[in-house]
């Protein structure tokens, strides 16, 4: 198969939309209920992901 | 985490079947009900443990085949996309599938959330043809896509056998 490449930041995206569809269609029952949880996990992968980043940072150098 | 599709929490409900009323014929002796199945106090049968293994094992082998059998279509659907979406990225982007026997604890822990994909296991294996490949940001990122595929069918797995018995999972 064709190697994907993404970066850090598409990859956080890419694992933040998937694993955010999962847990909103499996986790709650009415449709309205499972947008709000997705758009909500969604939210907080991606501003956890670079909250941890950024406390990271000042290690990497 | 997880509620129902249809409010329907037990495999009898789920399948359309009524409860079962107190069948004097179908109690055994000791009181405890047929091999099958257990009679409660208030008179209805409690789902089959064994069949409710054999949904959450057909749920890990292949993701969504446990809510299947208990007709949670969405869900079902939902999971095969979800893990073999995750396994086919993680597959693409060169991550780490780990085999049996690792060296170290992390490869061994590794090798246990891989396998929680169940067949997608090897359709993993069979994907990366050219290996894995680390030493880039998305073979990492690989390796962490086909681990969440398999805990994810774990936990997948687990519902599928909590619903089957009944309980609200």
């Amino acid at each position: 198969m064709v190697p994907l490449h993404f970066s850090h930041f598409q990859s956080l995206l890419l694992f933040a939309l998937i694993i955010s569809l999962a847990f909103g269609t499996l986790g709650r029952r009415k449709p309205i209920e499972r947008v709000k949880y997705a758009a909500w996990s969604f939210a907080m992968f991606v501003l956890v992901g670079i909250a941890l980043g950024w406390l990271m940072y000042p290690f990497s150098k | 985490m997880f509620e129902d599709d249809t409010g329907a929490h037990t495999a009898a409900e789920a399948s359309g079947e009524p409860r079962a009323v107190q069948n004097p014929e179908s109690v055994t002796e000791s009181g405890l009900g047929t091999a099958d199945s257990a009679i409660e106090p208030n008179g209805s049968e409690a789902p089959s443990a064994a069949r409710a293994i054999a949904v959450a094992l057909a749920g890990w082998l292949l993701p969504g085949l446990g809510h299947a059998l208990l007709k949670m279509w969405g869900r079902a659907m939902a999971l095969f996309l979800t893990v073999g979406f995750l396994v086919y990225l993680g597959a693409g982007m060169r991550g780490n599938v780990f085999e049996p026997g690792g060296e170290d604890a992390f490869a061994r822990l590794g090798y246990v959330a891989d396998a929680g994909a169940g067949s997608f296991y090897f359709v993993a294996r069979a994907l990366e043809v050219q290996g894995s490949d680390v030493s880039h940001a998305d073979g990492d990122y690989g390796t962490r896509f086909l681990a969440t595929a398999g805990v994810l069918n774990l936990l997948a797995a687990l519902h599928a056998y909590e619903a089957a018995r009944g309980r609200k999972a």
